[in-house]
């Protein structure tokens, strides 16, 4: 689901942070303990490890701003996936990895290649059942303190990269779902803050999966509203492969 | 912008009523830099004590000249001259509120330009009514509706007088006076070719192009001309960056179907612009190099650079742009970008020096306040808002030349490619 948000970034052109509750004498969970607890929430390691594909469909919506879209995405064991967003008015916007390139590209900006904090992002949203892998992918994860979103408690985990910006992640205490999320995206247009809602939990299989996404960036919103997915489904491998505007982007050698 | 006062003769004095809403005019001008002006530290100006400098005079202002004066000068102390107080009476003749038929989307197929003083025809649609009643390339406009629009394009160079919006206001006057229902017409008085007055009744059409559909925006027609002209040279225009799913395509046919050598024209007058992104997304074919940028654009929010991603293989040929005062927004961050990246001559004149939407409110007193709420440097380092993007080569159409049949710009910039060759 995070996935949508790198994509997504490119169409946004612009958040009261949550007061901090923590209890100066309460003792908070490691971070590594919330993590797995989000993932037991959500359905379990076992239950995770029988899915080694995912494809997703839903609509995207400009909040206020009339624009409208479907998404599709799939996603492949170990850390391959293809996004698109198809806009009404603007065409369509497509976002890929094959484990090794992150590229983007639209009618609107053409190919791009990710490089930098971006490639690495990238890279790490696309590695399959990410939620299982944070030890590979994170050097440190701290619980920060406590504090309210949507009027629930929440942990607020900090979440360093191997390479990167760190990112801030909310975990309901309750259910242990992550609820929010707050990161800065990189790009070659500059850096942007981004606030991030996840809701509307519904059982897919054997899995939890957030149905909804609530983006803030630049001062706009957009919605992501995921109508159903769909685990181990076959994907064809050629579906992950460079597009050939994209690949007449990188060195000869890249190609061979 | 021209102190506004200087349009008013031998004013009454304000009533107690108009005292009140110019007060509440003040606040709002003042409200509104404050919570949207780009940068928040204001460039280190107390704003605060600007409304208390400024606030006295309005309550003391006589006449609405005075009041203006006021607004004028406390937003003057921004040094942006994009800011304006535009007068209601100026206002109603830049078409915001409209009388009658005007207003509509019927067109004439006539566009203009104020030149020397004169309203020019600078084109006139093939097929459209204005054409098969004769209508030509430089004639005169004098009369419409019987109305004679000397003064009414007086009043509004005047009070742009100052301003690289001059020519883009006074396009936007001409445009609301010749527009109407669909089906219905317009009587315009011209001289014509000789100096002759012949009266026209032209009936006015569906504008040019497709409905294109962008958020809650209202349908829009949009057009893409693309040509080869005699020599060769690849020659393309469209009226607004809309439509980016139809018009990327078509714009990247018409770069690919251009000899490398051959030359490529876009025509970006009277191109008012539209989706920022589309600039970008265009260089793109003339572009092969990574992280090049046409400009970076500020708000309150964020820096966004406006990085062009190539599109391989790129057209390599010479690249020429047309514009006039007509050309803003994304036009000026298109052309101005490309320049700036040494990638494309510009011909014509001085652009609108509006590259971001320019907000028109208008106030409780009846004057509008325009203002943006971002700023953008063009690669290089220049503030396209307020100044515009400087032509390689300036030229002026004449009427000589556009009763000649001739178009002087495009006749420069094909030139210009033939030498490159």
């Amino acid at each position: 689901m995070r996935k949508f948000l790198a994509t997504v970034t490119t169409l946004s052109t612009l958040a009261a942070l949550p007061w901090l509750t923590l209890a100066a004498d309460e003792a908070l969970p490691k971070g590594e303990v919330i993590l797995d607890q989000f993932v037991e929430a959500t359905g379990g390691k076992a239950a995770y490890e029988k899915i080694h594909s995912e494809v997703a469909t839903g609509s995207f919506e400009l909040t206020g701003k009339g624009i409208r879209g479907s998404v599709t995405s799939f996603k492949a064991a170990p850390n391959k996936i293809y996004l698109t967003i198809d806009l009404a008015g603007i065409g369509k916007m497509e976002d890929g990895s094959n484990g090794e390139i992150a590229w983007n590209r639209s009618a609107l900006q053409g190919p791009r290649i990710k490089e930098g904090d971006e490639r690495a992002a990238a890279l790490r949203e696309a590695t399959f059942n990410e939620p299982l892998h944070w030890r590979k992918l994170y050097k440190s994860v701290e619980t920060v303190g406590i504090e309210k979103v949507d009027d629930k408690d929440c942990y607020k985990v900090v979440l360093t990269p191997l390479e990167g910006k760190a990112q801030t992640q909310f975990f309901d205490r309750q259910s242990h779902l992550l609820v929010k999320f707050a990161m800065t995206l990189s790009s070659p247009m500059g850096e942007v803050a981004v606030e991030s809602r996840l809701g509307d939990y519904r059982k897919d299989g054997d899995l939890l999966t957030p149905h909804r996404l609530e983006q803030s960036a630049m001062g706009q919103q957009f919605v992501i509203t995921i109508d159903t997915v769909k685990w181990n489904e076959e994907i064809p491998k050629s579906r992950f492969d460079l597009p050939a505007d994209v690949a007449a982007l990188l060195p000869k050698a890249a190609t061979k | 912008m021209a102190a506004a006062g200087s349009l008013a003769g031998a004013e009454p004095t304000l009533t107690a009523q108009q005292r009140r809403l110019n007060l509440d005019s003040f606040e709002f001008v003042w409200t509104t830099v404050r919570d949207q002006y780009w940068d928040p530290k204001l460039g280190g100006l107390n704003w605060q004590a600007v409304r208390e400098e400024f606030l006295p005079a309005m309550q003391n202002a006589e006449t609405m000249s005075q009041a203006r004066q006021v607004l004028e000068r406390m937003i003057g102390r921004l040094g942006q001259s994009h800011f304006a107080i535009i007068p209601g009476f100026v206002y109603e003749d830049l078409g915001a509120k409209r009388d009658g038929e005007e207003g509509g989307a019927g067109v004439t197929g006539i566009d203009t330009r104020v030149i020397g003083g004169r309203i020019l025809v600078t084109q006139v649609d093939d097929g459209s009514p204005a054409a098969a009643q004769g209508v030509r390339p430089g004639w005169i406009i004098v009369r419409i509706e019987g109305r004679e629009m000397a003064p009414a394009i007086a009043k509004v160079a005047e009070a742009y007088q100052k301003s690289t919006q001059r020519e883009l206001m006074l396009h936007h006057a001409m445009q609301a006076r010749m527009s109407g229902r669909v089906g219905g017409t317009r009587r315009i008085e011209f001289l014509d070719g000789a100096d002759k007055v012949v009266e026209k009744n032209i009936r006015l059409m569906m504008p040019p192009g497709e409905l294109a559909i962008f958020g809650l925006l209202p349908p829009t027609p949009v057009w893409f001309h693309a040509r080869k002209l005699p020599s060769g040279i690849q020659y393309v225009a469209f009226n607004l960056f809309l439509d980016p799913a139809r018009l990327m395509t078509a714009f990247g046919d018409a770069v690919a179907s251009t000899g490398e050598n051959s030359g490529f024209i876009i025509d970006l007058r009277g191109n008012p612009g539209g989706l920022g992104i589309m600039a970008t997304g265009m260089a793109g074919w003339f572009i092969d190099k990574p992280n090049q940028q046409l400009g970076t654009m500020q708000t309150r929010q964020s820096t966004l650079k406006f990085i062009v991603n190539p599109r391989l293989p790129a057209y390599r040929g010479p690249v020429a742009m047309l514009v006039d005062g007509t050309s803003a927004s994304t036009s000026e961050i298109f052309a101005g970008g490309l320049q700036a990246l040494g990638r494309a001559r510009i011909f014509g004149s001085q652009t609108a020096g509006a590259a971001l939407p320019s907000l028109i409110d208008q106030l409780p007193n009846g004057d509008a306040f325009q203002h943006a709420n971002a700023n953008y440097i063009s690669e290089g380092g220049r503030t396209l808002e307020g100044a515009g993007v400087t032509p390689d080569l300036e030229v002026i159409p004449t009427r000589e030349a556009l009763l000649a049949g001739r178009d002087p710009v495009l006749d420069a910039a094909v030139k210009w490619i033939g030498a490159q060759k």
